[in-house]
């Protein structure tokens, strides 16, 4: 020990900090996760053109519940891949609500989007924003989540 | 507190990045840390069996369809042996920059 001078142990503790930092970007969910909410996005929103509105609202409901009991375990954030599983102290407790705040966000998106176009007299306004939105969240999910915890320092 | 202990085993570059991936994951796949380090099989299989010979790590080989996958993950010795050894570089980085004590000079 005597023989390791500042700069080399500050050298490894770099070292060993750049790989902490690339396992912390592994943080997030699979790319799955994504296009299927996207999917139920747009299978959503055709429902809220086409189906009775009692209808619609048990088809949300039971695709809320379905992403409680099946998505629950990824929103920790610490199995994106299926390489490594993060661990919990590096993945931090704050990204099932990070997603979950996103996911409400994109639900008020998708209303005063298709509130806008149904006032500008568009054909089936909800099917149109519910794409929009989908296409968002399923091209562009992995990377608003890496911002928004970047931004919440999550 | 983590008491500051040196460790001659982790220190050299490429194993204390594979310790400190490590430390930062609860297991992690051959084919991951093959391609953060970026080691050959043969360079990453002799830095594993170097850390799972001292008890650092546990590896453990799974079969994923007609693949064979090896899976590794930190021992609670190697996990403290790491804490230890980050202890100690950091002991050694505050003395550096503590001011060397003494009677100030007169003027």
């Amino acid at each position: 020990m005597d023989n390791v001078a500042a700069e080399q142990a500050r050298d490894a503790l770099a070292t060993a900090e750049h790989a902490r930092r690339q396992v912390a970007e592994e943080v997030g969910l699979p790319r799955a996760y994504w296009w299927v909410m996207a999917a139920g996005w747009l299978v959503l929103g055709a429902g809220g053109a086409v189906l009775p509105w009692w209808l619609t609202t048990i088809a949300t409901v039971a695709f809320g519940a379905g992403h409680v009991i099946f998505a629950s375990r990824l929103l920790s954030g610490r199995r994106r891949t299926q390489q490594i599983q993060v661990s919990a102290a590096v993945a931090g407790r704050r990204i099932p609500t990070v997603v979950v705040g996103m996911l409400f966000v994109f639900v008020a998106v998708t209303i005063l989007v298709a509130l806008a176009l149904d006032a500008e007299g568009t054909d089936h306004a909800s099917i149109w924003a519910a794409g929009m939105v989908a296409a968002v969240v399923g091209f562009g999910g992995p990377e608003i989540l890496r911002v928004v915890r970047r931004w919440v320092r999550a | 507190m983590t008491q500051p202990k040196f460790d001659e085993l982790i220190h050299p570059s490429t194993r204390l990045s594979l310790v400190a991936t490590l430390a930062a994951v609860d297991w992690a796949e051959f084919a991951f840390l093959k391609d953060r380090l970026e080691l050959s099989d043969s360079a990453l299989s002799k830095q594993l069996t170097t850390l799972e010979d001292a008890g650092y790590i546990t590896t453990e080989r799974r079969v994923s369809g007609s693949r064979r996958k090896v899976r590794a993950r930190l021992t609670p010795a190697g996990r403290d042996a790491f804490d230890g050894h980050i202890a100690a570089l950091q002991a050694i980085v505050g003395d550096a920059a503590r001011p060397l004590s003494g009677p100030a000079p007169r003027s």
